[in-house]
């Protein structure tokens, strides 16, 4: 692997090439705040913009996200200069009122010195969810799940993750992993006796014949044998009974 | 392999189609661009066949009858020209076209009132050249359009049409990337990034696969160079794009083109097919072992995809949404592959650097832009159309030598350049050379071409308002800045507007522009600021008019302005109280009349309708 040497906040740092700036600062112990991307999902980041630092090579400077920035010999990064803390704020203080009840966001901006927004706060049922449609759970049902059963609709500030036509997919096995990727919580998923509930449809849950928990959608396991051709006695137990 | 196999072959075919047709026959051409077709252009030109056919054959004058492209004077159409007279008429209609033929082909005269006629001087004049909209333009883009049958290749052809193309398959491909580097030529869909380094740095990144595109999403409001190219001349873009294909080493093309844009889509179409069954496309072109293949794609008109990473994705049938670029295109574009992306413009310009040289391309322009640009020139402004000029033309001459001033004697307040993320340019700066540098310094940019001219009837911040609207709804959603960003833009300008504007309202717009520009993702986000910005550089004092005293100085705003009339002037005619929706104009006969305030919903209509400029608005 190609070794690259580059500098952030003062300090030399080692990576790998085809390594984002982000990685890098988070495996030197260096705090630059992010929502959108996963290391786990290739095509995620770049959307939310929290992450800007200041990028600068070859004599010039420009404002990167940094998760999605490719580490490149001689660059210099700095993560906490004026510029990047004035606009940092200034698209929490934006992202603020558009989901005010998203926890995450709220302690963001609180972080950078916003207690409240000067816009009005979004509010009813368009907005009440904490979406920030940043794209995150779409690429991890695409790129990790494989199955694409949503996507985002809609343009502009009406741009929001779903399943097409808002009517229940024919296609998602209920597997929750948008759910568990969303870095805002923003998408509801419950789990009550053996049937779990997301995306406006219903799944039947496979139960564990050991412990008696449900534990996986039947529609999940279906996806796994079909795709994977693993055996379908491996879901009897769950991964704590196993 | 098509009909024509080998570079002489070309030269031998040219010929033989030019001994067929005889210059000196009268010719009538008609524009079959959008903008006349919709004036009945179609009509006009069924008439003159239909004469032409009827006397014929009784007095046998031939005619060659061709429907051409846009000749860019749109606000006149329908346009017929009778060469080699090179007689220009004017909003010709069906029952005027026996005169013509009667006069201006079998006879030796004119028929005046179809002339134009200039609105300043009232001068009437009969040819082409000599009109100021034309007789200031330098046309290299647009050289054939208006003037061959878009199409029909033969047309192309004869006005010297794919020599260029020989010309470079006789170069090593490298020779005509640094023919395009030395000629200056910079992008013309807005970003302004010399052509030929974009070519070479693909030329020399690795890849098997490499391709060409040609951005025919043109989606700025008023601006329509794109399409009349596309139209009316297509093989002028794709004897550029073969040329770019084979300098860079690609086999694969795409012309991007909206859907709204149906006549593009099948001039282009057709005249792909004809390229093709002419051996100007497909494989081994003209006998040569060079592979090259167009294919279009449509596109569903969203703004942002004309932002070229939006595009690639749209073509590779994703959804349209731009990329981080900080790996360029010229690497990693459509399908991760390097490619080389240009706009119409720019593509068309390719076949005449090729043929004339760079040196010769190179004396049009400034120093650092080289060549012309094409403008749609509209708003307020007599000559409104499509204007090709060398680069570094002052706004002045645009304004007043080509567009021939501001109509009905009004103040020139503001040109808008650059489409909806542009600027406005005061009338401080009207002799500002446009060139892609100094409208990048007064804060506004050359974008792809778009020139509204604004009087003083117009609200500065009503403008802005506009613009921001349009990129509301076109702002594709993926950055927060942009998404976010805008929209409270939006909120915060039309409080000022509508009367509920407040101290620090434009600190606040300067901020979210600071974060606009510096945060969002692509292009489009971190230039949608400059209309606001650029209108509060130059128009502060409108703002705080509006702001601190609630007017709108320019009488645009509605909740900020009052009707009244002047009874000084108002003769008591009784039109706009007849014509007033409101029932809200009371007053005797001869005597003078009064709105009432509370019941009006400024519309306006009093002001228009009244012949005596008695309407006040304060």
């Amino acid at each position: 692997m190609e070794k690259i040497k580059f500098i952030i906040d003062g300090k030399e740092v080692e990576a790998v090439k085809d390594q984002n700036v982000l990685e890098v600062a988070q495996e030197n112990g260096i705090y630059i705040p992010n929502l959108c991307s996963n290391p786990e999902v290739k095509s995620s980041g770049g959307s939310c913009r929290v992450c800007l630092v200041e990028a600068h090579q070859n004599g010039r400077m420009r404002l990167v996200t940094s998760c999605n920035y490719p580490v490149r010999e001689g660059l210099e990064v700095k993560t906490e200069t004026p510029l990047v803390k004035r606009i940092r704020k200034g698209i929490l203080e934006l992202m603020l009122a558009r989901v005010p009840d998203a926890e995450v966001v709220v302690e963001l901006a609180r972080e950078n010195g916003i207690e409240e927004p000067r816009f009005k706060k979004d509010e009813g049922d368009n907005y009440r969810y904490k979406c920030i449609a940043c794209g995150l759970c779409v690429q991890v049902c695409e790129e990790v799940v494989g199955v694409s059963a949503i996507a985002m609709l809609n343009r502009s500030y009406e741009k929001k993750p779903g399943t097409p036509y808002m009517k229940p997919s024919e296609v998602c096995i209920g597997c929750g992993a948008c759910a568990y990727a969303c870095p805002t919580g923003a998408i509801s998923i419950k789990d009550q006796g053996d049937t779990r509930k997301i995306w406006g449809k219903e799944f039947k849950m496979h139960t564990c014949s050991v412990c008696g928990k449900p534990y996986i959608p039947e529609a999940q396991i279906d996806w796994i044998v079909e795709t994977t051709g693993k055996d379908r006695s491996f879901f009897d137990k769950c991964p704590d009974c196993r | 392999m098509g009909a024509i196999s080998s570079f002489s072959d070309l030269d031998r075919y040219r010929e033989k189609i030019s001994s067929s047709t005889i210059e000196d026959i009268p010719r009538v051409l008609i524009c079959f661009g959008t903008g006349c077709q919709a004036n009945g252009s179609v009509k006009v030109a069924e008439e003159f066949e239909r004469i032409i056919k009827d006397k014929g054959l009784k007095i046998g004058v031939d005619v060659g009858l061709k429907s051409t492209g846009c000749h860019g004077y749109c606000e006149n159409g329908p346009l017929v020209a009778i060469k080699p007279k090179d007689i220009l008429y004017l909003r010709v209609k069906p029952k005027d076209v026996a005169e013509i033929v009667e006069k201006s082909i079998e006879g030796d005269d004119v028929v005046e009132r179809l002339l134009y006629k200039d609105v300043n001087t009232k001068e009437v004049i009969e040819k082409y050249q000599s009109i100021p909209f034309y007789k200031h333009q330098q046309r290299i883009a647009l050289r054939n359009i208006g003037e061959i049958d878009p199409t029909s290749i033969d047309d192309y052809i004869l006005r010297g049409g794919y020599s260029a193309l020989v010309k470079a398959l006789q170069m090593e491909p490298g020779e005509v990337v640094s023919e395009i580097e030395k000629s200056g030529l910079r992008g013309r869909g807005g970003g302004g990034f010399p052509a030929g380094r974009k070519w070479s740095s693909c030329r020399n990144t690795d890849g098997d696969v490499r391709y060409v595109i040609c951005n025919g999403d043109e989606g700025d409001p008023g601006a329509f160079m794109d399409r009349s190219t596309m139209e009316g001349d297509p093989h002028s873009i794709i004897e550029g794009m073969i040329i770019g294909a084979y300098a860079i080493g690609s086999n694969h093309g795409y012309i991007y083109v909206r859907d709204e844009y149906p006549l593009a889509i099948k001039n282009l179409q057709t005249a792909i097919d004809s390229a093709r069954e002419m051996g100007f496309l497909g494989r081994n072109i003209l006998g040569t072992d060079f592979d090259f293949d167009i294919k279009i794609s449509r596109g569903g008109g969203a703004f942002v995809c004309g932002e070229s990473s939006a595009l690639m994705r749209s073509i590779e049938g994703k959804v349209g949404e731009p990329r981080a670029k900080y790996i360029r295109s010229v690497e990693k574009g459509l399908y991760d592959k390097p490619t080389v992306l240009n706009n119409v413009e720019t593509w068309a310009n390719v076949p005449v650097i090729i043929k004339n040289g760079a040196e010769w391309y190179s004396q049009f322009g400034t120093e650092n832009s080289k060549g012309t640009k094409v403008f749609s020139l509209v708003g307020k402004v007599n000559n409104t159309g499509l204007v090709e000029v060398p680069m570094g033309i002052t706004i002045r001459e645009l304004v007043y030598d080509i567009g021939g001033g501001i109509p009905k004697g009004k103040k020139f307040k503001a040109v808008q350049t650059g489409g909806p993320s542009g600027g406005c340019i005061p009338e401080s700066l009207i002799d500002l050379q446009i060139d892609f540098d100094s409208l990048t310094e007064a804060g506004s940019m050359m974008g792809s071409g778009g020139i509204i001219v604004m009087d003083e009837d117009t609200c500065m911040v009503d403008v802005a308002k506009y613009f921001i609207s349009f990129l509301v709804e076109e702002s594709c959603g993926k950055c927060t800045p942009c998404r976010e960003g805008l929209r409270r833009m939006l909120e915060i300008l039309t409080d000022i507007t509508e009367g509920r504007g407040k101290e620090g309202d434009i600190e606040l717009l300067e901020e979210l522009c600071d974060v606009l520009k510096w945060g969002a993702l692509c292009g489009l986000g971190t230039s949608a600021a400059n209309p606001v910005l650029t209108t509060i550089r130059y128009f502060r004092d409108e703002y705080e008019a509006h702001i601190r005293d609630k007017k709108c100085p320019a009488g645009v705003c509605q909740a900020l302005i009052t009707y009244r009339i002047d009874p000084e002037k108002c003769t008591g005619c009784m039109v706009c109280a007849r014509k007033c929706p409101q029932q809200c104009i009371s007053g005797e006969k001869r005597m003078p009349h009064t709105i009432d305030t509370e019941r009006c919903i400024r519309c306006g209509i009093c002001k228009e309708v009244c012949p005596f400029d008695a309407v006040i608005v304060e």
